[in-house]
């Protein structure tokens, strides 16, 4: 009884940091600054927040899976690259489809390694982050594109909506409709199975290399979508874009209660993490506080949270991964279903 | 196709402002733009820096900062880390945010433009400091404060070319591929070597990140491939340059290459007085910042100013390193 | 990510295709590359050259020799290296004009090594996952040591210290003598002593090695704590080496250390491995260096070599470990 009075406590503790953390970040900056809590702050948070944000919708499933995918950084680039390449080619439209497609390609390169060759995620992805982020800078020279047609990628960042703008209602809109594929369809319960257990998953009749393959296709997607959106909204496709998205992105899902073990996650959770830090970052920045006492912040909040997620979910002390699984599996998960 | 470019620019800018029609951040710009001539006392700039901590850029965020205490405005330091992209989404932040002037260290020449479009529409002056950006950029910036490291490339160029009566092979050391020091100091020097026609040869380039570690390691490879056939050194910055310095000392071999750095660092001034670096180029950096700003406030002021206020490229070698302070 | 802690089936030391793999990949791939170079490049096969190669890494991959305790032991990667490294290399320069170079270097080596302790005690004792452990560490310490600093670079005075670092001894560098010195403690502290096969066992079977009474917990931050020493030690060499420091110093050598040791075969699940691999890793991503810049290739395509030669290699080993487990 006590237990499972923990666990709750735990798990509404989880449910509710995102919620305090803006909150906090809210009241911190409306006392800091005059002109913080505004529609046009509120605005720019959730455009900045689309980029990274994407890359993180796109590690979601991928961490559900049990798995990490580091190339997303390269995929984007690439992307970003394909798009501003092609326009002139073969227009705006097919352009920015075809950068997609680059990482959707690069994306079941990652699937390929992982599923049929066997690489461990984090090695294969390794191995694709250096690869793609190399072959980026070798295909431009090292020199950023500029997109031949400037015009056609502005509106993605004009007002839209009071709050929004085109590219962060997309960005809300996938969040959501992956928060719908994951919670309330039998794949997407799946895919919470595979990553809790995937032996178990597999015997119990779900083809778990599928769904970790449809995840790294999935992240590449996102990371396409990032490139793109990214290279059309400022007008260059640089070879370097994705290079420093990695870190931020991977910090987003955890703040969000994603965890790296696998079997636990969402992407409404995600979207609340990558708001959480956009809002924090601006705030600090409308502030002046440099980048390194930035970096100092987001680094202890990072070690605050996963700690205390650690100490609640955990304190039967040195359980293994094997058992936590198990018992996390069927607590935040329904029960896998048979079909795949 | 920069005419057509302009165009485009031009045509995008009157998309933006008639089609999209924003709303948000419009009456902000205005009083800026149009507000007394004289004071600028109380309003706010936000300055978009390349980085916080830097040995070159962080004097000039201190000149900045010092310019607009001076001045009695509200100056917000944001720094992009050598990200472009995320430099134009700060550039964003801070045009909805609604401020008096921006100041904009460019990373590279194209991401800024979206960005420029909106500041325009929402009447805030853009001025940048140190880099130019694109040319389509820079219609839309009312100044540019600084030495331009694009000019430095060139500065370079004409050094080794000089220096070696354009003949013979060179070696290049450039910073981390696809930064965009390294693509203006690249980008400089090709453009000014083909320009003067030089008879200089480009061995081998090796991309060193601007590390002494790396570019250490590179040299001592170039080292034992040309060996002598190395009569010149292009080091897009000096702590590379003395990391070539260093590989050669350790060869043990007795030639002595014309080697090229920038930056103005107190290590390559004693290289200098060695005789063992040709030169550098010397940029004080903390006016560099004053300067940009005073640019910058000028320009809110509703004053004139030139399309580029020039900080100069001093060309330090055996001659002047004793009368010149270090930058770093 | 289950599938990243799975315990490995250790390979059978019998005469599998796959034993051999493992045994003679290695020193297969460096014979491969080393007559590439000694066919495209006349100065390939020099005592300077040869000396180059050796003299790449030695400072990095002091650090890989560390991420192999790491990976053996079950805990993935240090991603904190960098900022550790630049920790020890600030710290030296700072604090020698008010120490003295001998002590202000063991002030960086300790700074460096309780940067470790801390990923140790959050990675072995409170049991969380070691890549956000070392993102959040490496974030707050690169932060840290660039507050110190500010924006400048640190210089170093003239030492006596420095000096040997930069000298050689019987015509090898210093650097190479103390990468060689710290393998040959480390290769055995692995292979031999109670501590490596208390390594082997927590990254083999984690619960299997608590119930047998290995000190799991200890084990697995020892090998974090060693990590950050090492990154420091790093630090403080380049930085006396080079005579100056800015915080950027260490950038990129969590991968290429993490780089160094999985071609070196050492399994991400944990459980075997071994330094003297490790020392192979560093030695190929070392010659890969060395031969970009001999055969004129443009430097970017660095990336692009190394990690086509990681999948090459892991998937291969992966060919074969299933191979064996189905037999």
């Amino acid at each position: 009884m006590k237990n499972f009075d923990f666990a709750l406590l735990g798990t509404r503790a989880v449910q509710y940091r995102l919620v305090i953390m803006l909150v906090a970040v809210a009241v911190f900056g409306g006392l800091s600054l005059d002109d913080f809590l505004t529609v046009n702050t509120l605005q720019s948070v959730l455009d900045r927040a689309t980029v990274v944000g994407f890359l993180a919708l796109g590690l979601t499933p991928v961490l559900i899976a049990g798995q990490i995918d580091l190339s997303i950084g390269s995929m984007m680039s690439m992307a970003g690259i394909t798009t501003i390449f092609m326009q002139p080619v073969i227009g705006n439209v097919p352009a920015a489809a075809a950068g997609v497609a680059v990482g959707i390609l690069i994306g079941a390169v990652n699937a390929l390694m992982v599923v049929v060759f066997k690489i461990n995620s984090l090695v294969a992805t390794l191995a694709t982050l250096l690869i793609f982020a190399s072959l980026a800078l070798l295909l431009t020279n090292s020199y950023p594109l500029s997109s031949e047609d400037p015009i056609f990628g502005l509106p993605l960042t004009a007002d839209f909506l009071w709050i929004l703008t085109p590219r962060s209602a997309i960005f809300l809109t996938a969040a959501v409709l992956m928060f719908v594929w994951l919670k309330l369809t039998p794949t997407g319960r799946n895919l919470y199975a595979v990553g809790s257990d995937a032996p178990a998953a597999t015997s119990s009749g779900i083809n778990a290399n599928g769904y970790i393959a449809t995840s790294f296709i999935l992240s590449g997607f996102f990371a396409g979508l990032a490139g793109m959106m990214q290279s059309l909204s400022t007008a260059a496709g640089s070879p370097v874009a994705g290079a420093v998205m990695l870190i931020p992105a991977i910090t987003a899902v955890v703040i969000g209660g994603t965890r790296l073990e696998g079997g636990r996650g969402s992407s409404l959770a995600t979207l609340g993490g990558v708001l959480a830090l956009g809002a924090l970052t601006t705030a600090l920045e409308y502030n002046g506080v440099p980048s390194y006492t930035q970096a100092i912040y987001t680094g202890l909040l990072l070690i605050l949270l996963i700690s205390l997620d650690r100490i609640v979910s955990g304190h039967g002390g040195a359980s293994s991964r094997a058992q936590r699984s198990v018992r996390v599996a069927p607590r935040n998960t329904p029960l896998p279903r048979r079909n795949a | 196709m920069i005419a057509r470019r302009n165009i485009l620019v031009a045509s995008a800018a009157a998309t933006l402002l008639f089609a999209v029609a924003g709303c948000t951040a419009a009456d902000s710009g205005t009083d800026s733009a149009s507000g007394d001539a004289g004071s600028v006392e109380g309003k706010s700039i936000c300055y978009v820096t390349l980085a916080n901590s830097h040995p070159y850029v962080t004097p000039a965020n201190e000149g900045a900062q010092a310019a607009a205490d001076a001045a009695g405005v509200e100056l917000t330091i944001v720094s992009e880390e050598f990200s472009a992209q995320t430099g134009a989404e700060q550039l964003n932040s801070c045009v909805s945010r609604g401020v008096d002037g921006i100041l904009l260290w460019p990373a590279d020449e194209n991401s800024y433009l979206p960005g420029l479009l909106k500041a325009e529409q929402a009447g805030i002056p853009v001025v940048a400091i140190d880099t130019r950006a694109g040319d389509e950029s820079m219609e839309l910036i009312q100044s540019f404060a600084g030495a331009d490291k694009y000019d430095q490339g060139k500065i370079s160029a004409q050094q080794l070319d000089g220096a070696l009566d354009s003949t013979g092979g060179i070696v290049v050391i450039a910073g981390q591929a696809g930064n965009g020091t390294e693509i203006a100091r690249s980008g400089g020097f090709l453009d000014e070597l083909e320009s003067m026609g030089s008879g200089l040869e480009i061995l081998a380039t090796v991309n060193a990140d601007f590390d002494q570690q790396k570019a250490l390691v590179a040299s001592r490879d170039l080292i034992t491939k040309f060996g002598d056939q190395i009569k010149g050194v292009y080091a897009q910055d000096d702590t590379m340059a003395k990391g070539f310095l260093q590989a050669l000392e350790e060869s043990g071999l007795d030639f002595v290459p014309v080697v090229v750095g920038i930056n103005g660092e107190a290590g390559a001034f004693d290289n200098i007085r060695e005789g063992k670096q040709f030169s550098t180029i010397l940029q004080p950096p903390f006016r560099n910042g004053e300067l940009a700003i005073e640019t910058l406030i000028s320009v809110m002021k509703g004053e004139t100013v030139p399309e580029m206020v020039p900080l100069e490229n001093t060309i330090v070698d055996i001659d002047n390193v004793d009368d010149l302070e270090p930058a770093l | 990510m289950n599938q990243l802690v799975a315990p490995a089936k250790s390979l059978d030391k019998s005469k599998t295709p796959g034993a051999l793999f493992s045994t003679l990949s290695i020193p297969i791939a460096i014979l491969v590359l080393v007559v590439i170079g000694s066919v495209a490049s006349p100065s390939f096969l020099t005592v300077n050259n040869l000396t180059n190669v050796l003299n790449a890494n030695s400072a990095v991959g002091l650090i890989a020799l560390g991420m192999t305790f790491v990976m053996v032991s079950g805990g993935l990667a240090d991603l904190s290296v960098p900022a550790n490294v630049a920790m020890g290399a600030l710290v030296t320069l700072g604090a020698q004009e008010s120490m003295g170079t001998g002590l202000a270097a063991l002030m960086g080596l300790l700074v460096a090594s309780m940067g470790g302790v801390v990923n140790g005690i959050l990675i072995g004792y409170l049991r969380i996952n070691p890549i956000i452990a070392t993102l959040g560490t490496g974030s707050v310490l690169l932060g840290l040591s660039q507050l110190l600093v500010g924006g400048g670079i640190v210089y170093a005075q003239p030492s006596a210290l420095s000096t040997f670092v930069k000298s050689s001894i019987l015509g090898i560098p210093v650097f190479i003598w103390i990468f060689i010195f710290v393998a040959l403690i480390l290769h055995p502290l692995l292979a031999r002593t109670s501590f490596g096969r208390w390594s082997l066992a927590v990254g083999g079977n984690y619960q299997a090695a608590q119930a047998s009474a290995v000190p799991v917990r200890f084990t697995k931050a020892a090998a974090f704590a060693m990590t950050g020493f090492l990154a420091g030690l790093c630090g403080v060499l380049l930085a006396l080496s080079n005579g100056q420091a800015r915080p950027i110093i260490g950038t990129g050598y969590e991968f290429v250390a993490i780089t160094a040791v999985v071609i070196g075969g050492t399994s991400v699940f944990g459980g075997n491995g071994s330094v003297l691999r490790t020392v192979g890793g560093v030695l190929i991503t070392a010659l890969i260096g060395n031969l970009i810049i001999l055969l004129g290739f443009p430097s970017q395509a660095t990336g692009l070599i190394t990690g086509a030669i990681v999948l090459g290699a892991v998937g291969i080993d992966a060919y074969f470990r299933r191979k064996a487990g189905r037999l």
